[in-house]
C-alpha cells in the first residue's frame, strides 16, 4: 500500500532504471511493452504535430513531451471506456494511452470532416465519447467541478465506474479547483484528481502559484488522501493510480494524486520563442536528462526485456503520417456545420441566420 | 424525447389546485421527480430547510437525501456538478439561491453548460436546469434584486426562461427538466406569492420558446416577461376602460424568443411598448425592438418604446422608483398612442 503525504515523490524505479525498494512487478511483459510503445507514440505525436504546425496545417499545439510517464501510466491504470475522464488540454498522451486512435486525434487537430467534434473547437481540444473522454474546455480548472458531478452521478447510479480529472499545476490556483475538490470531499464521490505538475504554467513557476510545499498536501484540507508521485516514473504512476482506483471502487471516496514531471517543450506554439525568457536552458536540459521514456527503457533492459526502440519509433511515425494523409483526404466540413449542435434542434432565430449565410455563400 | 416536450399537451385529469407561482414550481419538481429517477435536486439549503423561499419544501421528505440534497456554499460547485451529472446521464435541477449569486458559477454556465454540445459535436450534452429567483420588489438591495437574464441570453447554447403565472411556471419548468439543453430558469420572486390561479394537477408542459397572448387588442402591443406582467395587465385593463384596445404578449421564454407572436401582434397594432425591469442598456428587449423595426418598419405608427430598469445598480430605498410600475407604463403608452 502506498502512503499518502510523503515528503518525497513515490518512486518505483530510479534514473538508472533500477528498482527502488522492494516491490513485485504485477504487469505482464505484454503490458510493459504496450506501455513503452504508447509513451513513444505520444512523443512522436508531439514531434509530428510541431512539424505540421510549422507547415501551417494547424493553428495550435501544446506539447506534452516529458510528461509521458504521467499520462501513459495513468491511462493504463484505469478502465478505458468504462471510467470517465475530464482531461485538460495537454493530455494527448493520456488519450493515446487509453486507446483513442491517432487518426481521431489528428482529425480534431486538423478540423477535418471526420472530426468527432465537428471541427468547431480549437485544435488540440479533444472529446471522444467512446472513451468517456470528455470534451476539453480551455478555461483553466473549468473541468474540475463537472468531474465531481460526474462522480456524484456514478455514485447515484450505483456504478463501479470512477472519474479521473486531470489538470496542471496552474489550475490548482483557480477557485473552481477548490470548489470541485471541496464538493467531492463532502460527497465522498469516486473521483481521482490528478495534477500533472509540470512546474510551469506558461511562464509562472511553481513557487509563483502556491506557497504549499507541493500540490498533494492540499488534499488534507479536503479530507482526502494526497499522493506525491514521481511523474516521470511510469511504474510509480501506474502503481499508485491502480491502487487508488481500486479503493475508490470499493467506496473509499476521492483522492488527489500529484505527478511531479516537467514540460520539456514550450507551453504552446504561442510561446515557442518567448519560453527562453522565463526559464533557463540548464533547467530544461536537466529535465531532458530525466526523460521518462529513457528511464523506462533502462528498466526494461535491466529486467531483460529487449525493445527495438528505433523500430517502435519508426512505426509510430508512420502511424501519424498515415493518419494525417487519411484524415486530410476526408476534406473539411461545410460552413453550415457552424449552425448545428448549438441546441438539440435549430431554433428559428438561428435558422434565419443560417439562411442569411446560405444566401451569402451561394451568391 | 417525447411528445410532451414539444406540445402544450392535454391535461390527463380535470383536477385543479389553486396555487401561487412558487407552489406551482414545487409541484412541477415533485411531479418530474416522481416520473423520472434521473431527476435530482440540489443547492444551498434546499433540503431540510426547503429553500430560502420554500420552493423545495417537502421534497427531501418525499424523495430522500439521495435525490434532494444540500451542497457546500459554492455556486461554482453547484453548477459544475450539475454539468458533470448531466453529462453522465442525470437530469439535475440546481437551485442558485439568488440570481445575484450566479457569478461564481458563471464560467461553468458559459464555458461548460452552454458549449459542451457544440464543442463536442453533440457527443456530450448537458441537460440541466438552473433555477434561480431574480428581479426586484422585495426590498433586497442590489445583491438580492438584479435581473441578469441578458447575460445568459447573450450566450448561445443556453435556453432562458421566465414565467409570470403559476400555470406557466409549472408547465415551463417541466419542459425545462425534459429539455435536452441547459435551461436557465429565472423565477420572478416578487410575484412568488402575489396571486393564485388554477393549476392542473396532471401532467402538462408549456413549450419553451412560445409566447402567450394575455390580452387581445388592436391599438397597442405591450411585450413583457416575468415580474412586470401583472402591472402590464393592469395597464391594459385601465386603457381598455378608456377605449384603448391593448394586446399583451408575455414572452415566457427569452431564448429562444417567439418572434412570430410578437411580430404578428405589432403588425396588427402598429405600436410596441417593451417592458422589463432589467437595466436599460443591452437589455434583451433591445433585441426585440431591433427585430420589430427591421421587420415591420412600414407597419409602425410610432417608434418602438421601452420601459425598463435604469442603468444604476439596483437601489434599496428607491426601488419603487426604479421598478417600471403601471404609471410609468401608462405614460409611455400614452406617448405612443399620441403619435
Amino acid at each position: 500500500m502506498h502512503k499518502p503525504f510523503t515528503d518525497k515523490p513515490i518512486q518505483r524505479i530510479g534514473e538508472d532504471g533500477r528498482k527502488i525498494g522492494r516491490w513485485t512487478l504485477d504487469l505482464t511483459e505484454d503490458q510493459l511493452r504496450t506501455m513503452h510503445r504508447d509513451m513513444v507514440r505520444a512523443r512522436v505525436f508531439d514531434e509530428k504535430l510541431v512539424t505540421i504546425l510549422r507547415q501551417g496545417k494547424t493553428s495550435f499545439y501544446a506539447q506534452s513531451s516529458g510528461m509521458e510517464g504521467t499520462q501513459v501510466g495513468l491511462a493504463h491504470a484505469v478502465r478505458p471506456g468504462h471510467d470517465w475522464i475530464w482531461p485538460y488540454y495537454r493530455d494527448q498522451g493520456l488519450a493515446i494511452g487509453l486507446g483513442v486512435s491517432v487518426r481521431d486525434l489528428l482529425a480534431q487537430c486538423l478540423g477535418t470532416s471526420e472530426d468527432l467534434c465537428r471541427a468547431r473547437q480549437m485544435p488540440h481540444h479533444f472529446g471522444v465519447r467512446n472513451y468517456n473522454f470528455v470534451s476539453i474546455s480551455s478555461s483553466i480548472a473549468n473541468q474540475v467541478a463537472p468531474a465531481t458531478g460526474t462522480a456524484m452521478a456514478q455514485q447515484y447510479l450505483g456504478t463501479d465506474e470512477i472519474t479521473v480529472c486531470t489538470f496542471g499545476d496552474g489550475a490548482t490556483s483557480e477557485g473552481d479547483w477548490h470548489a470541485g475538490l471541496n464538493m467531492a470531499g463532502v460527497a465522498k464521490a469516486p473521483i481521482m484528481f490528478v495534477c500533472e505538475n509540470n512546474q510551469w504554467a506558461i511562464s509562472v513557476d511553481f513557487k509563483g502559484q502556491t506557497a504549499s510545499t507541493n500540490i498533494a498536501v492540499k488534499a488534507h484540507a479536503y479530507g482526502m488522501p494526497g499522493y506525491y508521485v514521481d511523474g516521470n516514473d511510469v511504474l510509480a504512476v501506474h502503481s499508485v493510480v491502480s491502487e487508488v482506483a481500486e479503493r475508490m471502487r470499493a467506496g473509499e471516496g476521492p483522492a488527489l494524486v500529484e505527478c511531479l514531471t516537467y514540460r520539456i517543450g514550450s507551453h504552446s506554439n504561442a510561446d515557442a520563442d518567448a519560453e527562453k525568457q522565463y526559464r533557463s536552458r540548464e533547467e530544461v536540459e536537466l529535465w531532458r536528462s530525466r526523460d521518462p521514456i529513457t528511464r523506462f527503457e533502462r528498466f526494461l533492459a535491466a529486467e531483460g526485456l529487449s525493445v527495438d526502440a528505433a523500430a517502435i519509433r519508426a512505426a509510430a511515425q508512420r502511424e501519424v503520417e498515415d493518419a494525417i494523409t487519411a484524415t486530410e483526404a476526408t476534406g473539411t466540413p461545410g460552413w453550415d456545420v457552424m449552425f448545428e449542435d448549438v441546441y438539440e434542434d435549430v431554433p428559428a432565430h438561428i435558422a434565419l441566420q443560417r439562411e442569411y449565410v446560405r444566401a451569402e455563400q451561394e451568391a | 424525447m417525447t411528445a410532451l416536450q414539444d406540445k402544450e399537451t392535454a391535461v390527463s385529469t380535470s383536477a385543479t389546485l389553486s396555487l401561487n407561482l412558487i407552489q406551482a414550481i414545487n409541484l412541477a419538481m415533485r411531479e418530474e421527480m416522481r416520473l423520472d429517477e434521473r431527476v435530482v435536486l440540489f443547492g444551498e439549503d434546499v433540503g431540510a430547510r426547503g429553500g430560502v423561499f420554500l420552493a423545495t419544501e417537502g421534497l427531501q421528505a418525499e424523495f430522500g437525501r439521495r435525490r434532494v440534497f444540500d451542497t457546500p456554499l459554492s455556486e461554482a460547485s453547484i453548477v459544475g456538478a450539475a454539468v458533470g451529472m448531466a453529462v453522465r446521464g442525470l437530469r439535475p435541477i440546481a437551485e442558485i439561491q439568488f440570481a445575484d449569486y450566479m457569478g461564481p458559477g458563471f464560467d461553468q454556465i458559459v464555458s461548460q453548460a452552454a458549449k459542451i454540445r457544440y464543442r463536442s459535436g453533440g457527443q456530450f450534452t448537458a441537460p440541466l436546469v438552473i433555477r434561480t429567483p431574480s428581479g426586484g420588489g422585495v426590498r433586497g438591495g442590489h445583491h438580492h434584486s438584479q435581473s441578469p437574464e441578458a447575460y445568459y441570453a447573450h450566450t448561445p447554447g443556453l435556453k432562458v426562461v421566465m414565467p409570470s403565472t403559476p400555470y406557466d411556471a409549472k408547465g415551463l419548468l417541466k419542459a425545462a427538466v425534459r429539455s435536452d439543453d441547459p435551461v436557465i430558469f429565472f423565477e420572478p420572486k416578487r410575484i412568488y406569492r402575489a396571486f393564485k390561479e388554477d393549476v392542473p394537477e396532471g401532467d402538462y408542459v408549456v413549450e419553451l420558446g412560445r409566447a402567450a397572448v394575455r390580452r387581445e387588442g388592436a391599438d397597442l402591443t405591450i411585450v413583457g416577461y416575468g415580474g412586470v406582467m401583472p402591472d402590464a395587465l393592469k395597464v391594459a385593463d385601465a386603457l381598455k376602460a378608456e377605449g384603448v384596445s391593448v394586446e399583451v404578449v408575455d414572452l415566457r421564454s427569452i431564448v429562444p424568443w417567439d418572434r412570430e407572436t410578437v411580430l404578428n401582434s405589432v403588425a396588427k397594432t402598429g405600436r410596441a411598448l417593451l417592458v422589463s425591469e432589467a437595466p436599460r442598456t443591452a437589455n434583451f428587449m433591445g433585441e426585440v425592438a431591433y427585430t420589430i423595426q427591421e421587420e415591420l418598419f412600414d407597419a409602425l405608427l410610432a417608434p418602438v418604446s421601452q420601459v425598463a430598469g435604469f442603468d444604476t445598480p439596483y437601489p434599496y430605498a428607491q426601488d419603487k422608483v426604479y421598478l417600471p410600475g403601471p404609471n410609468r407604463m401608462l405614460r409611455a403608452a400614452a406617448k405612443l398612442l399620441g403619435y
